[in-house]
């Protein structure tokens, strides 16, 4: 496996987002040379975004201009992405830790005869293969798993690797031919988009610091306070199935089993006590900071920061000590 | 509708991990193994829908080793569902979710089905493969990450959210499709008495995987467990303010998470 590798860009805001450069920047560790590194990017407009995967050392990048992209299922993106690597002889496809990486790997998986892990923490060669770490169980455990045959697609877990260094080059940007899509994958329709229900801030998925709250603020007013903490440290909001239970916020902030998993930098739980199908959600989190006024709850055992104390004495303070050095 | 639902039996959440022997998987001895956490929702959401829909049918189905799967399967007959089928795993072999997706197309291609509901992702080895990977072997759009499931009958069309990074996209489908479930909130019911001690009694259709299964293309080669967390360092403290001060300096500091 040391032919060329395919970076999937993914565009937020009119820029490679995130979770992309991420990915580059592991193409890089494993690739060597620029000329092993090719990125693909679609939509109608995306001559900027392609010109800034030069901006990272990718030589090559093809476009897919179908303007039926925009709105169809994430199948067609998949043929195109297929067809992209064949063009490139790609062995290795790499995915940004996002919903879109992990929604791309089953259909690599078949399409392109791929053998495919998601939520990857470690990727490393192992002889004519590669090896990938990746925390399972809601972080209770992390699997190793070798990956053998020509073809490897790997979709990354958010935060997990850094962001490139800038390494100019000058990319060769190139069209691909248009796919023929079968019908029946164009006939859903996205009607529509909604900015993050998780309020103005970071996305849960996307955020490098989360603030959690949980049954401890007692109303749904209350939860503002955790709201001004997030903010305040620039951090998405989360929630207990307590509080969404209880319809203090709407279920997209629920954390845990049944809610969304998240593994950022820092995660701050307020007022949680800690239940298993809590902590699934958000064990691989790097760094843990409970607040509860009980200091036998079970959060304070995973937590590596713990203040035992009253939420509606401490958060404010907090809030305030963070506009304070982060001079807000 | 002919609705089916994708089981998989995964260890309870409060389970406590441990290695197996050999130190590439979980020990599965004395596990008890019950229905995956979205999966439950999802066969919730098919119930939901088949209640909506005069003469719909809701059939799970099920890959795996006896006889987790076989429990799980009746597990979801005494919720409410019609039909079972249990896809056997060939035994002792390792299987990686792709080979899951190939033997699970191969039984529902071989029954009705309008949907396909799967949760987005299990638990155990929260892979979120299975899914896309069904849509790709039957021929059928698929949708990851979907809550606020509906089904709209004057445009015999679903409609439904899926949830993404920067926020959602609003969809609408028309059967047949694949959707992954990421639904938080549907309360799943719980079943009554007589409708566990009737699903006992069940048929579950059994369904070979297949001998021309492709092999695994992915192995586990190890599984470890974090050191134990030693618990947290407790900040001491006179005055809340002086609490957040000491947290805010070892963020910054020690842990180095912000700035
Ligand atoms: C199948 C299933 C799936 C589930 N999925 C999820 C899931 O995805 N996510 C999830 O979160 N839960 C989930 N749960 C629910 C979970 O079991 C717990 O019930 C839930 O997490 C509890 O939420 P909580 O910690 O906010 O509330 P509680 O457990 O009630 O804890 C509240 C905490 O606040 C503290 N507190 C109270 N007042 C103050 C104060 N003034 N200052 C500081 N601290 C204070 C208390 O000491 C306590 O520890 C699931 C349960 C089941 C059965
Ligand atoms: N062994 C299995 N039997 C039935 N359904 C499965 C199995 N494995 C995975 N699935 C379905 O696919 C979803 C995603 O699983 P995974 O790809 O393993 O994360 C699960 O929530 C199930 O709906």
């Amino acid at each position: 496996m040391t032919g060329p590798i395919l970076i999937v860009g993914e565009v937020q805001n009119g820029h490679l987002s995130g979770p992309t450069l991420e990915a580059i920047s592991v193409a890089r560790s494993l690739g060597g040379s620029p000329s092993s590194l090719v990125g693909f990017v679609a939509g109608h407009d995306s001559r900027s975004t392609a010109l800034e995967f030069g901006r990272f050392g990718v030589s090559h990048v093809w476009v897919a201009r179908d303007p039926t992209l925009d709105s169809a299922p994430i199948a067609a993106l998949a043929l195109y992405i297929a067809a992209a690597a064949t063009k490139a002889g790609a062995e290795t496809i790499l995915v940004g830790g996002t919903t879109l990486g992990r929604d791309l790997m089953g259909r690599l998986a078949i399409r392109w005869n791929a053998a495919v892990a998601t939520g990857v923490t470690e990727v490393r060669r192992d002889g004519a293969a590669l090896q990938v770490r990746r925390p399972i169980f809601g972080g209770r455990a992390t699997e190793t798993r070798r990956l053998d045959g020509a073809h490897v697609a790997l979709a990354l877990r958010p935060h997990a690797f850094p962001a490139p260094l800038d390494a100019p080059v000058d990319p060769v940007i190139e069209d691909l031919p248009s796919v023929p899509l079968p019908a029946a994958w164009l006939a859903p329709r996205r009607t529509g988009t909604e900015t993050s229900a998780e309020g103005a801030g970071p996305s849960l998925g996307d955020a490098s610091i989360v603030v959690s709250g949980g049954r401890g603020v007692r109303t749904a007013e209350n939860f503002q306070l955790v709201e001004e903490l997030a903010a305040a440290l620039g951090a998405a909001v989360g929630a207990s199935r307590a509080v969404t239970d209880a319809g203090w916020r709407p279920s997209s902030y629920q954390v845990g089993q049944t809610g969304r998993s998240v593994s950022p930098q820092l995660y701050l739980a307020v007022g949680i006590s800690g239940a298993i199908q809590h902590l699934v959600g958000m064990l691989s989190s790097r760094v843990i900071v409970a607040i509860n006024s009980d200091a036998s709850a079970p959060i304070f055992r995973v937590a590596d920061y713990g203040i035992v104390g009253d939420l509606f004495q401490i958060v404010p303070a907090l809030t305030a000590e963070v506009r304070r050095v982060r001079a807000l | 509708m002919e609705i089916v639902v994708c089981i998989k039996p995964v260890p309870e959440a409060e389970t406590r991990l441990r290695v197996a022997p050999g130190g590439a998987t979980l020990d599965a001895e004395g596990v008890k193994f019950v229905l995956a956490g979205y999966d439950e929702s999802a066969l919730e959401q098919a119930l939901l829908l088949k209640e909506a829909l005069a003469g719909s049918k809701v059939h799970a189905i099920s890959f795996g080793p006896a006889p987790r799967t076989e429990e799980v399967l009746r597990a979801a007959v005494a919720l409410g569902a019609d039909l079972a089928t249990w896809v056997e795993s060939p035994s002792g072999s390792a299987v990686d979710p792709i080979q899951v997706a190939r033997a699970l197309a191969g039984a529902i291609a071989a029954i009705p089905h309008d949907l396909v509901l799967c949760g987005k992702q299990a638990g155990d080895d929260e892979a979120g493969l299975v899914p896309s990977a069904l849509g790709e072997l039957l021929a059928l759009p698929d949708f990851g990450s979907v809550v606020d499931l509906r089904w709209d009958p004057v445009t015999a069309r679903f409609k439904f959210l899926r949830s993404t990074d920067a926020g959602g996209e609003r969809w609408e489908a028309a059967t047949p499709c694949v959707i992954g479930l990421q639904q938080a909130w549907n309360d799943p019911r719980t079943a009554k008495l007589p409708n566990i001690l009737k699903s006992r009694k069940a048929a579950i259709a059994k369904h070979p995987a297949g001998p021309d299964l492709p092999g695994a293309r992915s192995e586990p080669q190890g599984f470890e467990l974090p050191a134990p967390r030693t618990g947290a360092r407790l900040i001491e403290y006179k005055s809340p303010q002086e609490a957040a001060q000491t947290l805010v300096r070892i963020l910054r500091e020690e842990a180095k998470v912000f700035p």
